[in-house]
């Protein structure tokens, strides 16, 4: 029943979806109102959202007779993994995708004319082209709904590495919304090729939905990495596979897009969109279809790819149905839109922008050859060759300092001239320093070392001038009051360097106590500096995102240098040592759970507390996953997982590592897609209050001629 | 209204695809055309190529059934050529041993260890190969690898394959200086010391009266 | 205020020279670690998953083979070679310098390239008037009847536009008035109307929407989860636990086969008198199946009963070809 439902809901929304893309072209060709249009969208998302609740229905009601629950339900599963099940496998996660996809759609569908932008009706028609195509895939290709005759009695449940971690709930809807929310971008920079032009209306709109969904991505991907760290148990959380890089490349070209946007706000007298944004907003799309592609194909050998499955021929045969779109309307447009020339100094903020758009551009090449070089390899020579981490540590590493370097200037850079050079003393020195007590304490190599130090002097330069900004907002601010806020910068900017030197120092030397003051002092140090910024900050929240790359970069690198592990075969007594850190083997548990057997590790920890990793084999699917244990604390984590254990439960094989810093990833990831959001959040709240952000007229500029 | 004429002119310029050539600015559009011919056979040539590529990864992928089970296709075999690293090491049963020994001899090495499954049903055809082919000059070794001796021995005693001698290989390390992929894996080498096959997966009593006779039979080398 | 700058300078100074020093003690080459050698080989039997990263026995037979290596003294490309010499090239986890692997760096060497010419092309040409090109809809005439024509609708061009004048509604304007508009729009919505109907009537007629039709994909259920899990438990020597389980799925779902496989384990975990139980539950269904008097004859030999060589001999004429038939021969002359 709940099939013949879900089955009558998806073929609604298809054709939902052909008349909303058909009636909004109409309103694009012809001018007519868009109300019809308005109530099409509003079904399909209507008739998306009916099948996520039927699917959900039917999951939690264990029909067993609906073919992807008999295939990825289970009545042992808690519900809430029941629930998160629907996103577990390729067809639950393509009417996620839809549902999204659709509230995309209507969102902007209901947005008042003002304040959408004359390429609306374009943009809507492409979007809908985009659900029709999605919804044609599911309904004909992979529908969840088609019935199992007889329906069996109970599943073999979801994936067993996806009914482990409360971030299931979490990571798939944040990185799908955040994937599909750049279909918007990719709608209007269509739309504008199309039409041959912008205006300026359109331009904010497709700010907007790129900072959001930029937002939105950082947030999944950090969830995902964060997934990774807690669940696969390999002791990293960034593997440079396909399925990360997948998610990694639009990230990147989003990311490029966003800055030449701002380089377009700031150019005077500049009206609509600069070909590198088109281009960008275009590529960017066009990425996640290929990273849709080839995380549902199989056709990369990936720990995280979904099994191969059918659907693979009709998503290349769509990504490249779109690439070759993009690419004629392109060519045919290519005079349109040509770039207003960044003018003035080579380090004034237009070539900055330029310049990181380029470096992004770069690191998407590199990422994209990597992933695709085994296909390649396939192709031309008919074996598979693999692509490991060392490529693209040494290929995109020393692209993204320059990117570090770059974020380092951005607090300083103007319009029209270079930076200051004595505003940017502090941060070189903070750079320097770092650099010097690092590099003479210990020997992380020279990327990591690189990266500290560019890190230590983005932070030193967001403080600075943050703390300066704050004080030249005060009414009463005089030229004393000047230079005590100069006094202040400079304090704050130095305890930033001292801070992320000590933090660095201490976990290279394996002690916590240190690094938890030094990490508070300058907590305490930053929430002053920010309070008396606040409101300049919400104006520049975009700042804060580079703030989180910094943190994240620090504790990228230091986990990747510092981190030092051992792996042993113990008997029960016996003891592992890693990095100051020992755990004995307390004893071995055996068991039965959900289908499944453990083997469950009770380690103590010298110093107090026990963890306890397991092993555990899953035979429904001939599945083996080792579940860390880990102790997360602000300098360091300890991470121990079970590699093998004996049949007769004397001893066990243990690794166990001692990760330093590694939760400045997280916290840096969070920083950023925070900045992200309140940048966005920043422009409605000043629109709100009437102040229209800067140079977005009221009133359309001009189309066509009378 | 001089804009709307232009504008016609244009329109249908475009729809056929081609750019206006309007009176005095002619010359500067002529060039554009040229190029945008070039960045439209660019543009069709790396699509082409990308297409080309992602449709071959996908169609290898649709080649193997990554469901079809591998015990229905027995052992996979290889048959190669090198030289044998060196076999030596502790056995399970306490002593020391060197397959340099048994030069001459053909030497069945088979990687197993307790915790594997299907070793469990090789174990038993190897020994009977040892009864059977022992006289003719047949060595079987074991490889009892990342193991715990006491269920090694357990199992072996459990098989009737006590007598099998089996280096003890704690680390694996040895296991991997021969090549091995998973367990159980088994090389068999010649009377000259030449690795000659190579095999994945369990082998059974088939696999051995098909492999086995011709390499004894092979008395070339000493 | 000089002397403050003065002060700053040698300050800076100073931190470039210790930056330096630590730079420098930096660059200096590092040992290759374990986990760095392991990061460049991949498991020879794991879904792209280096031997770092992997979990199985083997990769971690390669780790501790990597660090035995590197403790003799081997340096990291010896001991990646002498992997190569075992697994191949295969088993690197990057293609190596040279033939295709150049491909790795010279797309991204000349996207780069590319990327900086338009950038510093851009920069050259100095901030050229705002496009010329703009475009608005004409309501007037879809040129192919009623087709989407999107691109060139949209593709007029007003050689000087004067933005000042110009409304909005111009490009989503409402149709004009006129015949040739309504016409062409009432064209066009018969058209979508069609394409609609089209559509509606596809997915009507899609198989997916008739269930019987589709072939029931073969699905675990209970009873056969509960057997995987036996079997697999079997494999592994857990007979005690594996016997259990095939009890429980039994329960779940009586079938002779089962049945088997549980007096098969009960056989192995050495109880033949509850295997003689179970066989004989089957035989009451199915006198004459080989394997359940096969197993029955096991069962008694076990429990040292007579009848054994008989149920033996009666297996041996029932299938003289099966597998065991030879072993049982040897055992009955060994008898």
């Amino acid at each position: 029943m709940t099939g013949r439902f879900g089955t009558a809901v998806l073929g609604t929304g298809l054709v939902a979806a052909v008349a909303s893309t058909l009636l909004w072209l109409r309103v694009a060709l012809l001018g007519v109102p868009a109300r019809p249009a308005r109530v099409a969208t509003g079904a399909t998302l209507a008739a998306a959202g009916a099948a996520v609740v039927a699917l959900e229905v039917a999951l939690i009601g264990h029909d067993f007779g609906v073919r992807y629950v008999a295939e990825n339900g289970a009545r042992d599963v808690p519900l809430y993994f029941t629930v998160t099940s629907l996103w577990a496998a390729l067809d639950g996660s393509l009417l996620l995708w839809l549902v999204i996809l659709a509230g995309c759609a209507l969102l902007l569908a209901l947005r008042r004319d003002e304040r959408a932008g004359l390429l609306r009706p374009w943009a809507m028609a492409v979007i809908g082209a985009v659900t029709v195509f999605f919804f044609a895939l599911t309904f004909f290709a992979a529908n969840p709904f088609t019935t199992v005759d007889p329906a069996p009695a109970d599943g073999p449940g979801p994936n067993p590495l996806l009914r482990d971690h409360a971030a299931m709930g979490l990571h798939p809807p944040v990185l799908y919304a955040g994937y599909i929310g750049l279909v918007v971008p990719f709608g209007y920079a269509l739309a504008a090729l199309l039409a041959g032009r912008a205006d300026r209306v359109s331009v904010a709109v497709l700010r907007r939905w790129t900072l959001v969904a930029w937002s939105l991505l950082t947030a999944g991907i950090v969830l995902g990495a964060w997934w990774s760290y807690a669940v696969l148990g390999w002791g990293g959380y960034w593997a440079w596979d396909p399925v990360e890089n997948a998610s990694l490349l639009p990230w990147l070209t989003a990311t490029a897009l966003l800055h030449t946007l701002l380089a377009r706000r700031v150019a005077p007298g500049a009206t609509g969109l600069s070909a590198w944004s088109v281009a960008l907003a275009g590529s960017t799309f066009l990425l996640v279809l290929l990273g849709t592609f080839l995380t549902r194909s199989g056709a990369v050998a990936s720990v995280h790819a979904f099994t191969a499955s059918p659907l693979g021929p009709m998503l290349l045969g769509f990504v490249l149905l779109a690439a070759a779109a993009v690419l004629g309307l392109a060519v045919w447009r290519s005079g349109a839109f040509r770039s207003a020339a960044p003018g003035g100094p080579l380090l004034a903020r237009d070539s900055a922008l330029l310049g990181n758009a380029v470096l992004m551009v770069v690191l998407t090449a590199v990422v994209l050859t990597g992933t695709l070089f085994p296909l390649l390899a396939q192709a031309v020579r008919g074996s598979r060759a693999a692509v490991g981490p060392g490529y693209f540590n040494r290929a995109a590493l020393p692209v993204a300092l320059v990117v570090l370097l770059l974020m380092a200037l951005a607090p300083f850079l103007r319009p029209d001239r270079a930076p200051d050079a004595r505003a940017l003393r502090l941060p070189a020195a903070a750079g320097l320093g770092t650099a010097a007590v690092v590099g003479l304490l210990s020997r992380p190599g020279l990327t990591a070392l690189a990266a500290f130090a560019l890190a230590a002097s983005v932070l030193a330069g967001l403080i600075q001038s943050t703390v300066a900004k704050a004080a030249a907002a005060k009414p009463r601010a005089a030229a004393a009051k000047a230079a005590v806020a100069e006094a202040a910068a400079g304090k704050a900017a130095v305890a930033t360097a001292a801070v992320t030197t000590a933090a660095v120092a201490t976990a290279a030397a394996g002690n916590a106590g240190v690094a938890n003051d030094a990490v508070a002092t300058a907590g305490a140090e930053a929430t002053g500096a920010w309070r008396r910024g606040a409101r300049r900050l919400l104006a520049s929240a975009g700042l804060l995102a580079h703030a989180g790359f910094a943190i994240l970069a620090v504790g990228a690198a230091a986990s990747s240098v510092y981190t030092v592990a051992s792996e042993r075969q113990v008997t029960v007594g016996q003891e592992v040592h890693a990095g100051g850190v020992t755990v004995r083997l307390l004893g071995v548990e055996r068991g039965a759970r959900g289908g499944g057997m453990v083997a469950r590790l009770r380690l103590a920890v010298a110093g107090g507390g026990t963890m306890e990793p397991s092993l555990r084999y899953y035979p429904a699917r001939d599945m083996t996953v080792s579940v860390p244990a880990i102790r997360s604390g602000p300098a360091r984590d300890v991470y121990a997982t079970v590699l093998g254990a004996a049949e007769d439960g004397t001893g066990a094989t243990v690794r166990l590592a001692v990760n330093p810093l590694v939760g400045l990833v997280w916290l840096g990831g969070a920083t950023a897609a925070a900045g992200g959001l309140l940048a966005a959040a920043g422009r409605v709240v000043a629109r709100r209050r009437g102040v229209r952000p800067a140079r977005v007229d009221r009133r359309p500029a001009a189309v066509g001629s009378a | 209204m001089t804009g709307r004429r232009v504008a016609s002119t244009w329109a249908k310029a475009a729809s056929r695809r081609c750019p206006a050539v309007e009176g005095g600015e002619g010359d500067r559009r002529r060039r554009p055309v040229r190029r945008r011919l070039l960045w439209s056979v660019a543009a069709v040539l790396v699509l082409a190529g990308l297409g080309a590529m992602l449709a071959a990864g996908v169609r290898s992928t649709a080649g193997q059934d990554p469901t079809a089970p591998e015990a229905a296709a027995g052992p996979a075999t290889v048959v190669r050529d090198d030289p044998a690293p060196p076999l030596a090491g502790r056995t399970l049963a306490g002593d020391g041993f060197d397959a340099a020994t048994l030069r001459g001899r053909v030497v069945l090495v088979n990687v197993w260890a307790s915790w594997c499954g299907p070793c469990r049903q090789e174990l038993p055809a190897l020994a009977l190969a040892e009864r059977r082919w022992g006289g003719q000059g047949l060595s079987v070794v074991g490889i009892d690898m990342r193991d715990n001796p006491e269920s090694a021995r357990g199992l072996l005693a459990e098989v009737g394959a006590r007598g099998l001698p089996t280096i003890v290989d704690p680390q694996g390390t040895l296991a991997v200086a021969w090549g091995a992929r998973g367990v159980p894996e088994t090389f068999v080498v010649d009377r000259s010391g030449r690795v000659r096959l190579w095999v994945r997966g369990a082998v059974d009593a088939a696999w051995l009266q098909r492999w086995i006779p011709p390499l004894l039979a092979d008395r070339s080398a000493p | 205020m000089r002397l403050r700058r003065l002060a700053a300078l040698a300050v800076l100074a100073l931190l470039l020279l210790a930056a330096g020093a630590a730079a420098w003690r930096s660059v200096r080459p590092q040992p290759e670690t374990p986990a760095t050698v392991a990061a460049s080989l991949l498991c020879p039997s794991c879904q792209g998953e280096t031997v770092a990263q992997s979990q199985s026995p083997m990769a971690a037979a390669m780790r501790d083979t990597i660090a035995e290596q590197l403790a003799a003294g081997r340096t990291g490309a010896q001991v990646r070679q002498w992997f190569v010499e075992r697994y191949g090239p295969a088993v690197l986890a990057e293609p190596p310098p040279g033939g295709l692997g150049v491909v790795l760096w010279v797309v991204p060497g000349c996207v780069a390239a590319a990327a900086l010419a338009f950038a510093i092309r851009a920069r050259r040409r100095r901030a050229a008037p705002a496009a010329r090109v703009t475009a608005r809809t004409h309501p007037g005439e879809p040129r192919d009847g009623g087709r989407p024509a999107a691109a060139h609708g949209a593709g007029r061009v007003t050689a000087r536009a004067h933005p000042g004048e110009l409304r909005e509604e111009r490009f989503t304007a409402r149709a004009r008035p006129g015949g040739g508009g309504r016409r062409a729009s009432r064209a066009w919505d018969a058209a979508a109307v069609g394409v609609v109907g089209l559509v509606a009537a596809v997915a009507l007629a899609s198989p997916s929407h008739r269930p019987q039709e589709t072939p029931a994909r073969p699905v675990a259920d209970r009873a056969a989860t509960l057997v995987t899990l036996a079997r697999s438990l079997e494999d592994k020597g857990r007979y005690a636990e594996a016997a259990q389980i095939y009890r429980d799925a039994l329960r779940e779902r009586p079938d002779d086969r089962t049945t088997l496989r549980l007096a098969f384990t009960l056989l192995r975990s050495q109880r033949p008198a509850e295997a003689e139980k179970a066989v004989r539950r089957v035989l009451g269904n199915a006198p004459d199946d080989p394997n359940a008097v096969l197993l029955l004859g096991l069962a008694q030999r076990g429990q040292g009963s007579p009848a054994a060589t008989a149920t033996l001999r009666r297996f041996l004429t029932l299938a003289p070809d099966a597998p065991a038939a030879a072993e049982v021969r040897r055992m009955l002359r060994a008898d």
